[in-house]
């Protein structure tokens, strides 16, 4: 069985299991949560770092999604990723809170160069078949290393852009060029 | 019809980078279009495929039942709206605008406070909320300090039809309930000094509803909710 044919039928199993949930089956809702849970938190300590942080946004999130269960709808995503918007968009939010707090404590190059390596090394994990590794592949090198920068470990332009030493402006326009010419090609 | 800046939103959005207010906006946009979101989920499901290489945690034991007993539980910070007897307009889904709401009442609160005290040496509010509205602006702040003395100020010039009033409510705890604060029958600066109260505490539900005048019949909220949010501590 290839990759691909693997996912997609963990795909359908979570589906199945969150539309039980939507009508209340607190067993399903346990089923998934033990098959999802694990890369959610995963995914969330890419973006929040600190495993005790990741495991608040899990909780929330399935919490969240629990409540909001009947507002997900098959035809228009899976449930896995589904799931991982809720926690992506927690993580994120956390994080943008939590640089409000620490405004003057400046980002340690040693943690901006770690997040960098995280950011890079989801690329390279993308399987060979997967249309966004061919798409984001086509891009210049700094435009997909932007894009990653942001949307893997969650930074922002400006920590982007001092990662790697470029105007913020630069970066902002490398961006959005990259996301135009990304939804392009995949679609 | 998606046009070019739509599309530079989408990317933006699904890489986490748009912020308030573009980011309400832009939620509103594509609550109105159908082919605007679905081009967003789209994009959002392609981009899964970056988080689908996240090697899995070991699940903390203990998490499940975390969860379990959040949902059991009453419900906290996920669904603010007070116990209401009606509720003629549902709240939103409050995944959207909650984080930015805490974000919001962090972002104002301490300007708003630092501009205060520099006046003259008035006692520090224990806690202060901005309420927003369902777009996420601002539309009111409180301000709520020790000795039970609620200060108001709107930031909109809240509508109030005749035979209506505007009433506040916090919600101090499960047991009490949503309790009102006050009435008042026009957007101004006003204080009210309600009944003994818990002091409040940081997370404490604020929301300004829309009553027949002369306020809930009930000693509930009945009536639309106008603008909610949560308190948090100033940082003094």
């Amino acid at each position: 069985m290839t990759f691909g044919m693997q996912a997609e039928i963990e795909a359908d199993a979570s589906n199945a299991l969150l539309q039980r949930a939507a009508g209340g089956d607190r067993e399903a809702f346990s089923q998934l949560f033990r098959r999802e849970a694990g890369r959610l938190l995963g995914v969330a300590r890419r973006i929040v770092r600190r495993p005790e942080l990741a495991e608040d946004v899990v909780q929330d999130a399935f919490v969240a999604a629990w409540r909001s269960a009947a507002q997900f709808d098959p035809a228009r995503g899976n449930a896995r990723a589904w799931l991982i918007t809720i926690v992506r968009n927690r993580a994120l939010n956390f994080l943008r809170d939590r640089a409000r707090l620490d405004f003057h404590e400046p980002a340690s190059l040693e943690l901006l160069d770690e997040r960098h390596g995280e950011a890079m090394h989801a690329f390279r994990l993308l399987p060979e078949s997967d249309a966004l590794k061919e798409c984001l592949g086509r891009l210049d090198d700094q435009k997909r290393e932007a894009i990653l920068l942001c949307y893997v470990v969650g930074m922002s332009h400006a920590e982007a852009a001092s990662k790697i030493k470029a105007p913020l402006g630069t970066v902002k326009a490398w961006v959005r060029r990259g996301m135009l010419a990304l939804q392009e090609c995949l679609s | 019809m998606i046009d070019e800046r739509q599309r530079a939103l989408a990317g933006d959005f699904v890489l986490g980078l748009l912020e308030a207010p573009e980011l309400g906006a832009f939620e509103a946009e594509m609550a109105a279009s159908p082919d605007l979101a679905a081009l967003v989920t789209g994009l959002q499901g392609r981009f899964s495929a970056l988080d689908l290489t996240a090697a899995a945690d070991p699940i903390p034991e203990g998490l499940w039942d975390r969860v379990g007993a959040a949902i059991d539980g009453p419900s906290r910070k996920d669904s603010p709206a007070l116990d209401r007897t009606s509720s003629r307009k549902p709240p939103r889904d409050s995944r959207a605008w909650l984080p930015l709401a805490a974000s919001v009442v962090l972002a104002l609160g301490v300007g708003f406070i630092a501009g205060r005290s520099s006046v003259g040496p008035a006692p520090a509010p224990v806690v202060v909320a901005v309420l927003l509205d369902e777009d996420a602006t601002p539309g009111a702040i409180v301000e709520a300090f020790a000795n039970n003395r609620v200060h108001i100020v709107p930031l909109e010039n809240f509508e109030v039809p005749a035979g209506k009033i505007l009433e506040v409510w916090t919600k101090p705890n499960e047991t009490l309930g949503p309790v009102s604060l006050g009435r008042f029958s026009s957007a101004r600066e006003i204080d009210f000094a309600p009944a003994a109260l818990p002091v409040p505490q940081a997370g404490q539900l604020y929301e300004i509803t829309l009553e027949d005048a002369p306020g809930s019949p009930t000693g509930r909220p009945t009536g639309p909710i106008l603008v909610k949010g949560l308190a948090r501590l100033p940082m003094l």
